[in-house]
């Protein structure tokens, strides 16, 4: 290539290069002073009165949020609509419950095991589910929930505790700390499993796969004629899911000392969904902002109640079939005006009436 | 009856017509001429509502049908026998006629409807019970045209009536065609090849890349051979 | 004859009727609107609960408030269709947004059931009262009933697809969207009969079978997973195959039930599944809908 074309390459910057060189749309900046406040953050929230408190929450932020986005990976960009992800998380809750109450393991061992049989697990359900399509995998899914449930209630006592799961699993020890002081370590820890899950997961979404993906979210038959394998894609792309959902699974029996199998209940597959969904399906940030809104707002709302649940799923509706990209187009609109190294090249124009099943941009 | 005016469509990012301006009289025979790939389908679904125009005006006895929906177009009378048959597949070969005159009025006259079509295609009544999918492509074709002339049509657009058929059958088909057009109705054709079309036509429109690049009566432009091949090689 | 037997055999065809009636709106909106309706279970519900409402409060008849649940049931499936399908029909991104969206109606729908009404199991009277023994199994006619209705609404929707006006646009837009606009057929307001029709078999299936469940705000739900099983067993979109695949795994889960405990039931139900299709993925009587990559 010419120094000249290279010149104009770099000027025009056409789509594709921003999912070859995503770190170009990336201000090291912006990441870095995020990282340090993250870092810095519980030296200061402990001064306050509510710092315990504030604290827990963003613990149950980490982990939440890296379910949601590993369950993004595969139902927002994938296109498979699996309802196993509480499944898969609870495999690794379980996994590394059951290594440490029965075999007596130290959770820091034993935690290293879930996102391996969370793998398993997920190749277990997607060998026969992901070469079928989106109805199928629905129900497929869902039956492997409803088995994990029965499993997990009436199974052997080891893992059923007698019904109600397992519920004094040893939790994580850091030395002798104790109180604050091991707050901040179990911080560091979900903090250091978000970190690496969201820059994994932004690593695959740009790269060949994750470009391969997208195509095939958007063009199905045109991508699977470029020779695209879908099939293992797909697979791939769980597996990386199961993986991370595994070890937030993890991470959670021993955060809270237990796990037990209302775990399972419905309404805990809604609030990931919802995280997604207001966040922004199909997008890597949204399920991210997603999970720190579900969980602001469900602090002020959970006096609600019922009137909770009855505006939550109506908003769902709502915002998935009036704004199916959720919040995460404005945030993003947001930083690239102010934050972005470099401007936004001239978005390409789609009129909707493509003529083969294109589905959502991004 | 129909008048096209500044036709602009497409799909995606991209145009495919360019402003089209044509009409078909009452009871006139059109035919739109032009090579594979250069509209003439999507001419034939922007003027019936399968393909939103962009710009430009579908005018039917004057009045503007631009923005009307499929159903609606074909209601009023203009029906549109598709690219590919689009037939349903899973129903009868008497199914699918009977969809054919769906609309309201014409379904109280249905039976006498299919009267007048086994009239033009005896085997379809032999094979009423026959599923459609299990047809051969000249009796489908047929199927889609007798499909076609069970509504209350006034106005009958057909795309490539000869494509991917054996030149026996075709012979048959734009025979029955021709009966058709004998019973007064009006056409608007797309077809590549002049020779089928002899018959059939009143006057021929040349497409070229999405632009109408010449109109005449048809005995003098399909009798200029030179100017057909350059335009359809 | 054994206990076990009969008391199988009467269960597996009492379930089998009903998750056919329930399989029978999914598999027709599945076909026509290639809409997986998870709202299916709280249209259930909401039929039942306004039945219960009109026999509790009011005070009328069953026989009076039944209709009443239908309607009312079907009046919300419209409803649902005007709302949150119809403004995404044709648009890129359909089946993500019904998919959340019908995900959204069913928890709003059992919410608003707790709300309105409680979390209280309550019972709604059954049409038909009395029961006759057959080897110490209780047959009830109320059972009897719903078998009928079941088995005579199948009959019903058969000759409404096959021979009327109607029906045969329904089929026609199932198979060739665009031929039936070309035709005339107003698609849309199809698809919107498609979901009322549908939305009233889930209310009729409700009302019916709420005096053997009782009626809570989730007792939806399973019916619906049973159907959604039941309509991909017999073929997406295959009248047909939901009768069929209703008595098959209703029976199934009813000797499961009986023979091995109650537990097993589900997970029997679901093994058999994904037996089904890794062996014949277009269901019994399915027509090449999945692709198989």
């Amino acid at each position: 290539m010419s120094a000249q074309a290279a010149v104009t390459a770099g000027v025009i910057r056409p789509k594709l290069d921003e999912a070859a060189a995503p770190w170009r749309r990336v201000s090291l900046y912006t990441v870095g002073a995020v990282a340090l406040l993250l870092l810095v953050l519980p030296w200061v929230l402990l001064r306050l009165d509510i710092g315990t408190y504030l604290m827990t929450l963003l613990i149950l932020f980490f982990v939440q949020a890296v379910v949601a986005q590993s369950w993004n990976l595969i139902m927002g960009y994938g296109g498979i609509y699996s309802f196993a992800q509480v499944a898969l998380f609870a495999v690794g809750g379980w996994t590394s419950g059951v290594l440490v109450h029965s075999l007596g393991w130290n959770p820091f061992i034993a935690i290293l095991f879930s996102p391996i049989v969370a793998v398993i697990a997920a190749l277990g359900i997607g060998l026969p589910t992901l070469r079928l399509r989106g109805v199928y995998v629905v129900l497929l899914t869902l039956a492997f929930h409803e088995l994990a449930r029965v499993f997990a209630v009436t199974g052997p006592r080891f893992i059923s505790g007698g019904g109600y799961g397992l519920v004094t699993v040893q939790t994580f020890q850091f030395g002798n700390a104790i109180g604050d002081q091991r707050t901040i370590y179990l911080y560091y820890l979900a903090g250091l499993i978000f970190a690496v899950a969201t820059f994994v997961i932004w690593r695959v979404i740009h790269s060949p796969l994750g470009v391969a993906m997208t195509a095939l979210r958007d063009s199905e038959t045109y991508a699977v004629s470029r020779g695209i394998n879908q099939f293992r894609v797909r697979m791939v792309l769980f597996t990386i899911s199961a993986f991370f959902t595994g070890l937030a699974g993890g991470y959670s029996t021993h955060y809270n000392g237990g796990i037990s199998t209302t775990i399972f209940d419905f309404p805990r597959i809604i609030d990931l969904l919802a995280m997604i969904v207001i966040g922004g399906w199909g997008t890597f940030g949204g399920p991210i902002l997603g999970a720190g809104l579900v969980i602001g707002i469900d602090q002020y709302l959970v006096a609600l109640g019922d009137y909770q649940t009855l505006l939550l799923g109506l908003v769902l509706a709502t915002i998935a079939v009036f704004a199916p990209q959720g919040l995460w187009p404005l945030i993003r609109r947001m930083y690239e005006t102010y934050l972005a190294p470099e401007p936004l090249a001239p978005p390409v124009e789609v009129s909707p009436a493509a003529p083969h099943d294109t589905k959502d941009e991004l | 009856m129909l008048e096209v005016r500044g036709l602009v469509a497409g799909y995606g990012g991209g145009e495919v017509l360019h402003g089209i301006d044509l009409f078909v009289n009452e009871g006139e025979g059109v035919i739109v001429l032009g090579p594979n790939g250069h509209g003439k389908t999507t001419l034939l679904r922007a003027i019936t509502g399968l393909l939103p125009p962009r710009a430009g005006q579908v005018l039917l006895d004057g009045k503007d049908i631009t923005h009307w929906k499929a159903e609606a177009i074909a209601a009023a009378g203009v029906i549109h026998i598709p690219q590919g048959d689009l037939l349903f597949a899973e129903m009868t070969v008497t199914e699918n006629l009977l969809m054919g005159a769906y609309h309201g009025p014409t379904w109280s006259e249905r039976n006498a409807r299919l009267g007048r079509v086994y009239e033009l295609f005896p085997w379809l009544k032999e094979r009423g019970g026959q599923l459609a999918r299990t047809l051969s492509g000249g009796e489908r074709r047929m199927l889609a045209l007798g499909r076609g002339l069970m509504s209350k049509a006034r106005l009958l657009l057909i795309d490539e009536p000869s494509l991917g058929l054996a030149p026996i059958i075709t012979q048959q088909i734009y025979a029955s065609i021709h009966k058709v057009k004998q019973g007064g109705m009006s056409l608007l054709i797309a077809d590549e090849n002049a020779n089928h079309v002899a018959g059939l036509a009143d006057r021929v429109y040349l497409l070229e890349t999405g632009s109408l690049v010449r109109e005449g009566p048809a005995d003098e432009l399909l009798r200029d051979k030179a100017l057909l091949e350059s335009y359809l090689g | 004859m054994s206990t076990q037997l009969v008391q199988a055999v009467w269960g597996g065809i009492l379930f089998g009727s009903v998750y056919g009636l329930m399989a029978l709106g999914l598999t027709l909106v599945w076909g026509a609107v290639r809409l997986l309706n998870l709202a299916h279970g709280a249209i259930f519900v909401v039929g039942s609960y306004v039945a219960y409402f009109f026999v509790s409060r009011l005070n009328l008849p069953i026989l009076v408030a039944l209709p009443i649940g239908v309607l009312a049931a079907a009046a919300f499936a419209y409803l649902m269709h005007l709302t949150f399908i119809r403004p995404v029909i044709g648009k890129p991104g359909f089946d993500n947004s019904t998919l959340i969206a019908t995900v959204g109606i069913s928890i709003a729908v059992s919410a608003a059931a707790i709300l309105i009404f409680n979390p209280e199991y309550k019972v709604i009277p059954p049409v038909i009262t009395g029961n006759f023994t057959v080897s110490d199994v209780q047959i009830t006619k109320q059972g009897l009933l719903v078998i009928g209705t079941s088995l005579a609404l199948f009959g019903l929707v058969y000759l409404f697809l096959t021979y009327t006006r109607q029906g045969m646009a329904i089929r026609a837009v199932s198979q060739q969207q665009e031929a039936a606009s070309l035709m005339s057929i107003p698609v849309v307001r199809t698809y919107g009969m498609v979901i009322a029709i549908s939305g009233a078999l889930a209310g009729l299936a409700g009302v019916l079978l709420s005096p053997f469940f009782f009626l809570n705000p989730n007792s939806g739900f399973n019916p619906m997973i049973q159907a959604l099983i039941v309509t991909i067993f017999g073929g997406l979109g295959s009248v047909r195959g939901a009768l069929v695949a209703g008595f098959v795994l209703g029976i199934f889960e009813s000797f499961v039930e009986v023979y091995y405990g109650v537990a097993w039931a589900q997970p029997g139900v679901f093994l058999l599944i994904i037996l089904m299709l890794i062996l014949r993925p277009n269901g019994l009587f399915g027509i090449g809908e999945v692709r198989r990559l």
